[in-house]
């Protein structure tokens, strides 16, 4: 089965920042998927796009560049993410940027997403009852 | 042109949505290109070798890039790099192993391994904690 890593808020910030007390924790993850893809794997790992909005991570800006070199996608916030997000806003009260996430998972197939949170109880409130390996940061 | 550079480059070509190809004079094993066609005409794995080769190339070059650029972060930050003991749970999590929710075990086995085989890689942690667990298993059924 195919994997799909995804990164909340506060992972990005550990992965960006080297003095981040979970730094370590986000890189490992980085460094075994990289490996696996090498290995030709089926394993990717991105970020939803309101969570990079949210995370402030602009792939143009300089500052944000030795991060862009890990080659960590997009997953866009098309119609039929947004649409998801939306309930799952009105549904639980979380961000948008949790709800996004929320979205990737429900719209993955069950147990193929791990999501690196530094809120695993916000995780499983987006996910609704879908199965989904949670990692707390 | 710095490896930075080279990496980003790389990076850039990656994500190129340029359709153009190339023939090219690039020389490899006979029996590879042999294999390599008949598992197309044979097995039906993908359209053609060139696809075949260009899926491989690809997938080899996206995860060889991140590797260098971890390489040039944990010459910059050494105190960044994560212990065989991070990496096998990463693995474990990745995996969907049920070791994930052992990390003690991956750390003890980690440990482990890495006095006798100090190049250890994660998925050596996980089949040494699994052997261990199953050894465990055997003990207490026999006793």
């Amino acid at each position: 089965m195919s994997r799909l890593v995804l990164l909340d808020n506060e992972a990005v910030q550990a992965l960006r920042d080297p003095a981040h007390r979970k730094h370590h924790q986000v890189i490992s993850y980085v460094l075994d998927v990289a490996k696996l893809t090498a290995r030709s794997r089926t394993v990717r790992i991105a970020v939803p796009a309101a969570v990079r909005v949210e995370a402030g991570w602009d792939r143009t800006a300089s500052s944000w560049a030795s991060v862009n070199r890990f080659r960590m996608a997009d997953v866009p916030l098309d119609t039929n993410h947004a649409d998801a997000a939306a309930g799952i806003v009105k549904r639980t009260g979380v961000s948008v940027a949790d709800a996004h996430l929320g979205a990737v998972i429900q719209a993955a197939e069950p147990g193929e997403v791990v999501v690196l949170s530094s809120d695993p109880g916000d995780m499983r409130k987006v996910a609704e009852g879908r199965r989904v390996d949670i990692v707390a940061l | 042109m710095t490896t930075e550079e080279a990496i980003d480059r790389i990076n850039e070509l990656l994500d190129s949505t340029d359709l153009e190809t190339v023939n090219t004079s690039m020389r490899i094993p006979k029996a590879l290109r042999d294999a390599a066609a008949l598992a197309v005409s044979e097995l039906g794995v993908a359209p053609s070798a060139t696809v075949v080769t260009a899926n491989a190339l690809r997938t080899f070059l996206e995860g060889t890039v991140v590797l260098a650029a971890l390489d040039l972060h944990f010459e910059k930050y050494p105190e960044a790099r994560p212990s065989l003991a991070d990496l096998a749970i990463a693995a474990a999590e990745i995996e969907g192993s049920p070791l994930a929710q052992r990390p003690e075990l991956l750390r003890r086995s980690a440990a482990e391994i890495q006095r006798r085989h100090p190049q250890a890689e994660p998925e050596d942690v996980l089949l040494w904690a699994e052997a261990r667990e199953y050894g465990a298993e055997e003990q207490k059924g026999a006793a």
